[in-house]
């Protein structure tokens, strides 16, 4: 991460959103909206005097609401970069009108009120679309795990948020009703995976492995602890993969092959009744904690961001590589490459391949000054074009624009408007050609008289 | 006066078990602007695409017709061919015998061949009025943008950026990181994920 | 008595196929060896949207007694 933040090369722009996306391949024009932080990167020094003194608290969205933040809050202590943002929806300055506490002692003047959402637009050659998945919203379907409303059925994510060294609990896994340390936790596989019924029809492929390192986690650092899995199948397909998942067998996790089909509260214990298909019977479990690996889902917004760079999608929403052996990381708008879960679930491994793949794929075209292009695409005969614009509406890769030329007839100059084909935009599929009144325009390499005359030779 | 030759392919005995190649050859010999028509084993090999190259000179030909397989398959590869032997890539077209006629007319050989000669015609007459094209070029902006700043977006980055390219790295959150950094340690070496 | 009564009349059948889909789709009948009737010429072109109505009338006045289009 702090690599990517020094990197001379690279710039760092966050808290901003793509609006649009205009241009070709080697030539887009993108307009992004810069949300305003209400803070000036420019002056803020990342000291923290700001959020110690705030006096608002909210929901920490990185915690997953398991911890709280301030009002104005850096993410998590080694966000990056380190420049607090300013919750509007929250802060009393935004919702009452006063208090004024975050300018009145920041050291370096960088908070801004004022500040407003700043909209630009720049020009790059390529794309690489890394926007990364969501966890499914188990709590609207799965009934039988309680909807959401026993606090300690959580998903893995927050038990990533429990174990790590900076949340909530400074690394202790704790149960987010009374902050005790469970002893049993139970561990419930394919939540929104391979559930046609409730949820996706594929596998998220990294769920596996993690529950393994959570049993792991779990027997590691609660002492007298029991981690109970409950699992359709084992899926291990990686380097090292099956080996780990053993490890964690050996250190004491259960691995029970069944579905779970209920999850109530019964006093501070979450009883836990599923069957064990190898044994053929009913289990029941007392529980102090219940994690589920929920599916992963393309990330928030990926209709938006399919429609405004033409990407395809599956039917789940991820976005659509140009095939699915050969050309995994390219899409069919050309300069436009896929890296991550936004393609497809996947684990860190597969990602971290699948974005070199990406950077490759845009060094390879940015080796080059300039791109050949294909010459069978549109051409005007501005001899004969009345500049209808026919052409212009029908054309469904935004090729065609109309301009001015001037000539001399008759001895007087002229104005008049003609068609125009941009060649990087321009795909070569004719549709043009067939809605010019005129047949002022053609396509190169399948021109009307070619296609008339194969017409004729095979009608012989 | 056009000089077109017309090279008939058999892909061993992929097409010429079916279609009769020597009759194809013989009859495109007589269509308008033909002036070359012969047909080989396998066009696509080396001796075939020099077959091609050595009929281009001795011949003096200046548009060239392939029968043979699709041309999505191998339309790039005699367009090389042609260009090798100074014709303009584009004056050159393929009629394609094998997996829209030998293939699937396995069993009516007496109407594949007939076919095969209407698909070269066709081709013939399409070639007489291709004109030669020149690529053109469009720039290159060398700067790319990364949506969204996770794992993957991160690491793109860097390896775009390592090359000395710039590159501008965007999220809709106020930190880089994406989930990734959300974790604690990751699978299967257990190391820390920041 | 017309031409369609005679036994063996069969009809001339001009195929317009996008390079994209039906052609490829042709294309990948033939890889499979599924056979069909000899009596259709498909004509490729770079997408549906390029096949002109002067095309199709074209073929009925040379003689073509079915066009199809696809893609």
């Amino acid at each position: 991460m702090v690599a990517a933040a020094q990197h001379p090369h690279i710039k760092l722009m966050t808290y901003a959103e793509v609006e649009n996306i205009a241009g070709y391949v080697g030539n887009f024009e993108v307009t992004i909206r810069q949300k305003a932080r209400s803070v000036d990167a420019s002056k803020c020094t990342g000291c923290g005097t700001c959020w110690e003194k705030c006096p608002t608290k909210a929901d920490s969205e990185f915690d997953l609401g398991l911890g709280k933040r301030k009002a104005i809050y850096l993410p998590f202590p080694q966000a990056v970069p380190a420049v607090p943002v300013i919750d509007r929806e929250h802060c009393r300055q935004f919702t009452k009108g006063k208090c004024g506490v975050c300018q009145k002692v920041c050291p370096a003047k960088a908070i801004d009120y004022e500040q407003q959402d700043d909209v630009i637009t720049e020009n790059f050659g390529a794309i690489v679309v890394s926007t990364g998945y969501d966890l499914f919203k188990w709590e609207e379907v799965y009934g039988e795990y309680g909807y959401g409303k026993y606090p300690d059925v959580i998903t893995g994510m927050h038990f990533e948020r429990l174990n790590n060294a900076s949340g909530p609990t400074g690394g202790k896994i704790l149960r987010p009703s009374d902050g005790k340390e469970p002893k049993t936790v139970v561990f419930i596989k394919c939540v929104g995976s391979r559930d046609e019924a409730k949820g996706k029809s594929y596998c998220s492929r990294a769920c596996c492995m993690y529950t393994a390192k959570h049993a792991h986690q779990v027997l590691e650092k609660i002492p007298d602890s029991q981690a109970i899995v409950f699992y359709m199948d084992i899926r291990t397909p990686g380097k090292a993969y099956e080996e780990f998942q053993q490890r964690s067998v050996h250190e004491g996790a259960v691995y029970v092959r069944g579905r779970v089909s209920r999850v109530f509260q019964e006093g501070d214990k979450l009883i836990v009744r599923g069957e064990d298909t190898l044994l053929g019977r009913q289990v029941e479990v007392a529980a102090d904690m219940v994690v589920l690996a929920t599916a992963m889902v393309p990330s928030e917004g990926w209709d938006r961001v399919a429609k405004m760079i033409g990407l395809q999608t599956d039917k789940d929403g991820f976005f659509q590589e140009a095939h699915p052996k050969l050309r995994p990381v390219e899409t069919f708008t050309a300069g436009v490459f896929l890296a991550g879960a936004c393609q497809g679930p996947k684990d860190i491994p597969d990602t971290v391949s699948q974005a070199s793949a990406a950077a490759v794929k845009v060094c390879q075209l940015f080796a080059k000054d300039e791109m050949a292009t294909d010459p069978m695409i549109a051409a005007v005969d501005e001899s004969i074009c009345s500049g209808c614009a026919m052409c212009e509406k029908i054309c469904p890769y935004k090729a065609i624009s109309i301009k001015t030329i001037t000539e001399r007839v008759a001895g007087r100059q002229v104005s008049r408007r003609v068609a125009s084909v941009n060649n990087g935009l321009c795909q070569g599929c004719g549709t043009c050609s067939v809605a010019c009144p005129s047949s002022a325009m053609n396509l190169r390499g399948f021109t009307n008289e070619q296609i008339l005359a194969e017409v004729d030779a095979v009608c012989l | 006066m056009k000089r077109i030759g017309v090279f008939i392919c058999h892909c061993g005995t992929n097409i010429a078990s079916v279609v009769d190649v020597k009759k194809v050859a013989a009859t495109a010999g007589s269509f308008p602007g033909v002036v070359y028509a012969t047909d080989y084993q396998y066009m696509c090999s080396d001796p075939g695409q020099e077959l091609i190259r050595k009929a281009i000179k001795e011949q003096r030909l200046d548009r060239v017709v392939v029968a043979s397989c699709s041309p999505r398959l191998h339309e790039p590869t005699f367009r090389k061919t042609v260009e090798s032997a100074g014709i303009n890539p584009y004056l050159f077209e393929m009629a394609n015998i094998r997996e829209q006629c030998a293939w699937v007319h396995a069993r009516d050989k007496d109407r594949a061949t007939p076919k095969a000669i209407d698909l070269v015609r066709a081709a013939v007459a399409k070639v007489n009025r291709d004109g030669p094209l020149q690529a053109a070029t469009i720039p290159i902006t060398k700067r790319a943008l990364v949506i969204g700043a996770g794992i993957a977006g991160m690491q793109a980055a860097l390896d775009i950026a390592d090359t000395g390219y710039e590159v501008v790295l965007l999220d809709r959150e106020p930190t880089i990181g994406g989930n990734m950094v959300k974790l604690d340690k990751t699978f299967p070496t257990l190391d820390c994920s920041a | 008595m017309s031409v369609a009564q005679t036994p063996d009349w069969e009809p001339k059948i001009v195929a317009f196929c996008c390079n994209w889909c039906a052609y490829a789709g042709a294309d990948l009948a033939g890889l499979n060896r599924l056979q069909y009737p000899a009596n259709v010429r498909v004509i490729r072109v770079p997408c549906s949207g390029r096949i002109n109505p002067q095309f199709v009338l074209r073929a009925f006045q040379r003689g073509a007694d079915g066009v199809l289009v696809s893609g």
